[in-house]
């Protein structure tokens, strides 16, 4: 329960601060960190365009994808306070639960006929494939390290071992924060604020949604990124008490935001066809984990 | 021969009826009577399997002439859960394929043949699961291989059916070999020819040769690669009624054989345990990834039928591993995971070729990117489609993710071993379990995108509509089943539960601890996948009451202020899937056919620009043996020179040479 409220007001800001940033580091003074909730909110209030060509997969997909993303909250935990659902195996039900939101997501963007929005969906669809294996893999080498198989308990027991625990905690932020990044679609693998449809990824799949639709799409955007960013804080939070706890997860969500900010304003988009191979690079950091996990339990005899 | 007994003369009986008045009968009511024997054989048979599940083993023998002496008929719990799945995608199947057939002018005999071998075909699946004497097994196998065959080429007059009717043939041939050779080899060793002979002769024999013999037999019925060519021709060739059971259920009977075969070894478990998830992972990878790239969705579907023979797979490898290294959790796991993935593809893989063969029958084409916009035509296949969809690629809250769930929890309790090479194998296998879920995201997507959503990208002649009841009811029935091993897994667990706890005699399992545990999270996952349609459902109400009195325009898709689209501007499935293509160029071999423009060419002419892809195994290992083989063979052609006095000729020799023999005492 108290990761959903944490995730919810670090949702809040995340997205803002990004923005905030990114309108700092340009010599700009930018909206203010609340803007995108305003923004939402404006999108609630407004009426509907439907293309033409779609049908009721393009009504029903945002609905869907935005409990998606709800349901994927639920399971996270936070620090020894278990998420609202929790069982073991449950970061399969994670993993699933997302990607049908996806697929969700992608026969939408297919529906409208243009020929934009199913390029985008093929990338996405391309991408998201590819960032599979590596939180798999990552969990499963949690898994093998603290012999537990449910967000919670993995989390809980990763800090009972040494120092190097923490080496690969930080490896396993690396990759986490990465598959956020894909599964968000933001700079290294795709630019938000690009103009041209061609080179979009996930802006260009939303082009037909408006009104209450897109505002509970992007509505899931803020809260995906702050869900992998509880991930992430749960992957060094461990059992510390909540007066040190609670602080931390808002300190590493803000590193995490203006990190986001920084890297979009000096970093260029990578070139649509090395995107794969990056993703796919996130995999053998993974294997690296593994292997690092091997070496702790001493398998290698 | 008991109450249960007499159960299968009748199903003889009936199936004998059935076929001689089915040439009597007017057309239109051909397909009905099929159907009627259908259904009672599967009753029959049923009932028999319902009376193992309740109460235990069924025995019965018949005597067969001097030569075969008594043969056993065994149906056990693992038969029984077989059986139940064929009859009921039979009955699927030919309910669906009574209407299927109805849109064609179909000559009488062409029908009656048909039919014929449906029944058939049925009866022989059934008996194949029952038959414990190794011959007439193979005679029963060999009935089920021939009736399927002669189904496939239906349409015989297109040579590409027959070609891949003759394909497949050759290489069900080349699986009874296997078979026959292994049954040999029991029976010299233990001069039995009853199944339980293989057991004694795993017991005093090295398990892996017979074994492995025994997998490839089977394995090419099943499709585990590189045995698999057969099934992307096969599938596409067949009418799609015959499709869907084929990929649904005579596929599955190869896995039976090895699940057959395993609960007989009494060594080297954790050996074969990992080559099966090793063949497993890699059939099931490169499955997908050609599913994800083919046009023609049929064969999309034979590909993912490859793919869910190679997830089956790395529940029995990883049920092997667990009898190997004692652990009943992984024991339950694996093999409960792989029986329940038997049944879910069964039931999604004949609702996606029944919903597939429906399009095809309206729109008479089976390349996706000629097609588009179906959902507004036939919105009730559309619909069913997409629950295939999400439900193959193992999406909850479908029937899918369970099975793919017990299979993730039994890899998770596999780490929990010493073995490095174990544990490596399963990390490995969760990552190949992850990029198959992911590909078959990007293929479904894919394929329901380009044939239901967007528009119409080529006009058809006749005007596409929704396909007539007696097509759709059978696929609600699957639906329905559906839905139940999805939020009532706990009805079929048990029924695997006491399955797999005579499945290996020998095997100590502490009670059903392991599987009863994970069978707990397995029931809240199916309470959360209703919670999680719950929400859903929330948030829709919510959205229907905002968006009550504001303004609802509508208007044409974003065109990046092109004025003129048209739909033959949409993206296609080829270019969906081309960088996934483009990445996998190794396995993925694309051949393009087109003229390149000559260097004088200054006013180009209009040109066309074709390609497709190729079976990696097929196109570089197969037909590159095969090609060299001819080549060899091309030198003892003199032998067959097509003149009846050689011919003749060689006889003689023959006779001389065996009487020469006798003679010398060089042949006893």
């Amino acid at each position: 329960m108290l990761s959903l409220i944490l995730i919810i007001i670090a949702a809040s800001f995340f997205t803002g601060i990004i923005i905030r940033v990114k309108s700092l580091a340009s010599g700009r003074k930018g909206p203010g960190v609340f803007q995108p909730l305003k923004d939402v909110s404006r999108l609630f209030k407004k009426g509907v365009v439907y293309s033409e060509t779609t049908s009721f997969v393009f009504q029903i997909a945002p609905t869907i994808y935005f409990s998606s993303v709800v349901m994927a909250m639920l399971v996270v935990p936070f620090g020894q306070s278990k998420g609202i659902i929790s069982f073991n195996g449950d970061f399969i039900f994670f993993a699933y639960v997302l990607a049908l939101g996806k697929f969700f997501s992608i026969i939408s963007a297919m529906d409208t006929g243009s020929s934009f929005e199913g390029m985008g969906a093929s990338r996405e669809a391309l991408y998201s494939m590819f960032a599979e294996p590596a939180f798999f893999i990552l969990m499963g080498s949690l898994a093998l390290l603290t012999g537990h198989t449910s967000f919670q308990e993995m989390f809980a027991a990763l800090h009972i071992g040494s120092y190097i625990s923490y080496a690969l905690a930080i490896l396993g932020a690396f990759v986490l924060m990465m598959v956020a990044m894909v599964e968000n679609s933001r700079m290294p693998i795709d630019d938000p604020k690009t103009h041209l449809e061609l080179t979009m990824v996930h802006e260009v799949m939303i082009l037909d949604n408006s009104g209450f639709d897109l505002g509970l799409i992007l509505t899931a955007g803020y809260l995906k990124f702050a869900l992998y960013g509880a991930l992430v804080v749960n992957l060094f939070i461990g059992v510390f008490p909540y007066q040190y706890s609670i602080p931390m997860f808002f300190v590493i969500q803000l590193v995490l935001a203006s990190g986001v900010g920084l890297i979009e304003s000096f970093m260029a988009r990578f070139r649509m066809s090395h995107n794969a191979q990056f993703i796919f690079v996130l995999t053998s950091v993974s294997l690296l984990i593994f292997f690092g996990v091997l070496l702790i339990l001493g398998k290698f005899a | 021969m008991g109450i249960s007994g007499s159960f299968l003369y009748y199903s003889f009986a009936i199936s004998l009826l059935g076929i001689l008045s089915l040439f009597f009968l007017p057309i239109r009511l051909k397909a009905n009577l099929a159907v009627l024997v259908i259904f009672l054989n599967s009753i029959l048979t049923s009932f028999i399997a319902y009376h193992v599940l309740t109460e235990g083993t069924f025995e019965s023998n018949f005597y067969a002439g001097a030569m075969l002496g008594n043969v056993q008929i065994v149906v056990d719990t693992l038969s029984a859960w077989f059986i139940l799945i064929i009859n009921f995608t039979s009955i699927t199947g030919a309910l669906y394929g009574s209407g299927y057939l109805k849109a064609y002018d179909n000559p009488a005999s062409k029908l009656n043949l048909h039919w014929t071998l449906f029944i058939l075909f049925h009866l022989s699946m059934v008996w194949v699961c029952m038959l414990q004497h190794s011959l007439v097994f193979l005679v029963a196998w060999e009935v089920m291989s021939l009736s399927s065959m002669l189904l496939v080429i239906f349409d015989y007059d297109k040579p590409k059916t027959l070609k891949a009717g003759i394909n497949y043939l050759v290489q069900m041939h080349i699986s009874v070999t296997f078979l026959t050779v292994a049954f040999i080899w029991v029976y010299f060793q233990t001069g039995s020819f009853s199944f339980l002979a293989v057991r004694t002769f795993f017991g005093s024999n090295s398990n892996l040769w017979l074994f492995l013999i025994f997998f490839v037999g089977f394995g090419i019925k099943a499709g585990f690669v590189p045995l698999h060519s057969w099934l992307p021709h096969a599938h596409p060739a067949a009418p799609s009624h015959v499709s869907g059971v084929m990929s649904g259920v005579i596929v599955k009977l190869g896995i039976y054989g090895i699940f057959r075969m395993i609960s007989f070894l009494e060594s080297d478990f954790l050996l074969l345990g990992e080559i099966v998830v090793t063949v497993s992972v890699l059939t099931g990878i490169y499955g997908i990834l050609n599913a994800a790239v083919h046009r023609d969705f049929k064969r999309m579907l034979a590909y993912c039928t490859i793919e869910n023979i190679g997830i089956i797979g790395i529940g029995m490898g990883l049920g092997l591993i667990g009898m190997g290294t004692g652990s009943p959790v992984l024991y339950y796991l694996g093999f409960g995971g792989a029986l329940l993935h038997v049944l879910n593809h069964s039931l999604f893989k004949s609702l996606l070729f029944y919903s597939a063969g429906s399009v095809y029958q309206q729109t008479h084409t089976r390349d996706m990117d000629k097609l588009g916009g179906l959902i507004k035509r036939m919105p009730k296949t559309a619909i069913l489609f997409l629950i295939g969809a999400i439900a193959i690629g193992g999406l909850p809250p479908f029937n899918g993710f369970i099975s793919e769930f017990i299979l993730y929890s039994g890899l998770l309790e596999g780490l929990k071993s010493d073995n490095l090479s174990q544990i490596s194998l399963l990390v490995f296998t969760l990552a190949g379990l992850s990029i198959i879920g992911g590909i078959s995201v990007l293929t479904f997507t894919k394929t329901f995108g380009t044939i239901f959503l967007g528009s119409e990208r080529e006009s058809h002649e006749h005007k596409p509509l929704e396909v007539s009841k007696i097509m759709l009811v059978p696929q609600y029935l699957i639906v329905a089943v559906m839905l139940s091993v999805a939020f009532v897994p706990q009805f079929y667990l048990n029924i695997l539960s006491s399955l797999l706890g005579n499945f290996i005699p020998g095997f100590v399992h502490g009670g059903a601890s392991g599987f009863t545990e994970s069978a707990g999270t397995i029931a809240n996952v199916n309470i959360y996948s209703m919670l999680f349609i719950g929400l859903a459902a929330l948030i829709w109400i919510l959205r229907a009451y905002i968006a009550k009195g504001k303004s609802k325009q509508i208007q044409p898709s974003w065109g990046c202020a092109y004025v003129a689209p048209n739909s033959r501007m949409q993206y296609t499935g080829k270019s969906f899937s081309k960088s996934l293509g483009k990445m996998f160029g190794f396995l993925l071999i694309e051949e393009k056919k087109y003229k390149e423009l000559s260097v004088g060419e200054i006013f180009p002419k209009p040109r066309k620009h074709a390609s497709h892809y190729l079976d990696f195994f097929e196109d570089r290992v197969i037909n590159f043996v095969t090609h060299h083989l001819v080549y060899a063979t091309n030198y003892f052609k003199f032998i067959q020179n097509g003149r009846i006095q050689s011919y003749v000729w060689y006889g003689i020799v023959f006779m001389l040479a065996i009487f020469l023999m006798t003679v010398v005492n060089i042949l006893k």
